[in-house]
């Protein structure tokens, strides 16, 4: 436990077990981690994990597998504890592009998936205009996809995937592409988002390592084992667990300003070259 | 002082020199009257050219006004209209059917070799739909819209094709499965495709009508009328005739853009001119 941000874990919520990808060599091997509900006194504290690599080491496979999308060659991903593999929609997905259906206007984006879970129309209309106001995006509810900002759209995309998926929401590469006054605002996105629930859980895939510093509370670098002319020889796996929490390194608005987020910043990307 | 950049004059000139450069963004406005000069000056060669061959634009009116009091060229017209009204509506819909079955496996083998079908000529045709069809005017019906429907199946399934990979994911996210994921991406999310494929058919049926009125001359229409009068070499009344079909075809075409902008007003959002 931290003493600068105390905290307890609670009930498990996400099990990674053993998931490997194979195509006609392999892509993923043996992907194992856990994430655990963090409980701060008095607040709604949700979960923040960010899962760093290089590019095209097999980040947006393992994203499709925890989203349910794409089977496993073998392992699994189990949400809450539960013997059951993840199913598609049960995890929300932002992907980069923040896909939303064009030919519906935001508050049609909204209130087709508030109504696949099985909520009446009451029920629906009340959560999109919740999140609408949570959002500060009332005043665009008739507006279609394609006449909004990026931020706009990406605020769009996070509140149609909560309203169908349980409290899970993977973030595909969030940050790329942004400038840093863009990349601070996503990041309060995120922050604010993980805060109104206690079981929110946010995955973001990434290699922007300052931003994912400055957002998780655990860091999972993924990458693969190499031979000693440095060629990789499996897939990859989690090779380093960073828990952000126990180090006081995690839900400090500062943190830019500490001499830890520097360091930790610039061993990563070391460390990046490596895996 | 006259050669200034900052003069309206010079201004002015350049503007309507950049009009001849590829992708120059202009307004509206100026393009309506482009459009209208053109127009103008296309007539006026055509008046002027003295050619023995052509008729004069007098003649093609004198020939109209014939064709409208003595021959009914606007009941034929109208004859017409409802033959390619109604291929169009039978064609669209059997097309965005088979489109929305090809999304299963099992079907777009079918689908495919419908849209392969756009290859079979009609004169080969004919006698499988003579013997299909009770009458003349149900033969014109499904000559026509069978005429329209192999294009416009072809052009669905090439949208279906380029429908990227997230976008079907992206239905998988929010609980959608299967049929449901059909009817998102292709019925409604492809709803201003469809209707513009049907102003691009509905213009196709036309260039196509005048051979199925040929085949079935005893029922009329105006690509009847329009055949008998190049039988005779009444050009004048073939001029008539063709401007009274591209007349009524823009009038077609404006209205079933209207239809797509109304009803799907986001199609036109982000592109060239339009403020997203």
């Amino acid at each position: 436990m931290s003493m600068k941000h105390p905290y307890t874990l609670g009930q498990r919520l996400l099990t990674i077990d053993k998931v490997c990808v194979s195509y006609d060599r392999p892509i993923l091997d043996g992907v194992s981690g856990t994430i655990d509900n963090i409980q701060r006194e008095g607040m709604q504290q949700g979960q923040v994990v960010c899962l760093l690599g290089p590019s095209g080491i097999g980040k947006s496979q393992l994203f499709r597998c925890i989203a349910g999308l794409q089977r496993p060659t073998s392992g699994s991903v189990r949400l809450n504890g539960s013997q059951r593999e993840v199913q598609p929609g049960e995890v929300g997905v932002v992907a980069q592009n923040y896909p939303l259906f064009n030919h519906r206007t935001v508050w049609g984006n909204l209130m087709v998936a508030a109504s696949r879970n099985g909520h009446t129309a009451e029920q629906a209309r009340q959560r999109c205009l919740a999140l609408l106001e949570e959002f500060e995006m009332l005043d665009t509810a008739k507006a279609y996809p394609l006449a909004l900002s990026g931020g706009q759209r990406q605020r769009v995309a996070i509140a149609q995937q909560l309203l169908c998926s349980s409290h899970f929401l993977l973030m595909d590469e969030p940050f790329s592409g942004l400038d840093p006054l863009a990349k601070t605002k996503v990041c309060e996105t995120i922050i604010r988002v993980s805060t109104t629930n206690e079981l929110n859980t946010i995955i973001v895939v990434t290699h922007d390592v300052e931003s994912a510093i400055r957002i998780a509370d655990t860091l999972w670098v993924l990458g693969r084992e190499r031979n000693a002319e440095g060629k990789p020889i499996s897939g990859a796996s989690i090779r380093e667990v960073h828990n952000l929490a126990e180090m006081g390194l995690a839900w400090d608005p500062d943190i830019e300003s500490r001499k830890e987020f520097l360091e930790m910043a610039a061993a990563l990307k070391r460390r990046f070259a490596t895996l | 002082m006259t050669h200034r950049m900052g003069d309206p004059s010079r201004r002015r000139t350049v503007k309507a020199i950049n009009l001849l450069l590829p992708f120059t963004p202009v307004r509206a406005r100026w393009l309506q009257l482009m459009l209208l000069l053109q127009a103008c000056l296309a007539i006026a060669l055509w008046a002027l050219s003295g050619s023995t061959t052509l008729p004069s634009p007098m003649e093609v009116a004198r020939a109209w006004v014939d064709l409208v009091q003595r021959q009914g060229l606007l009941f034929e017209l109208w004859a017409s209209v409802k033959v390619s009204v109604i291929a169009l509506l039978v064609s669209t819909l059997a097309a965005v059917a088979v489109a929305c079955l090809s999304t299963a496996p099992v079907f777009m083998p079918a689908a495919r070799l419908s849209a392969a079908m756009r290859f079979l000529g009609f004169a080969g045709l004919t006698y499988v739909f003579m013997l299909a069809s009770g009458d003349a005017h149900s033969l014109r019906v499904a000559i026509l819209s069978f005429g329209m429907f192999v294009f416009m199946v072809t052009s669905l399934l090439a949208e279906i094709a380029a429908t990227p990979r997230e976008r079907i994911d992206h239905c998988r996210t929010l609980g959608m499965r299967h049929w449901r994921i059909t009817a998102e991406v292709v019925l409604l999310g492809k709803a201003d495709v469809i209707l513009d494929l049907m102003r691009q058919n509905a213009a196709v049926g036309w260039t196509l009508l005048t051979l199925v009125e040929g085949m079935t001359r005893s029922e009329g229409g105006i690509g009847a009328m329009l055949l008998n009068q190049n039988r005779y070499f009444l050009l004048a009344g073939v001029f008539a005739i063709q401007l009274t079909i591209l007349t009524y075809g823009l009038v077609q075409d404006a209205l079933l853009s209207l239809l797509r902008d109304s009803l799907c007003p986001y199609g036109r959002l982000g592109q060239e001119g339009v403020p997203a």
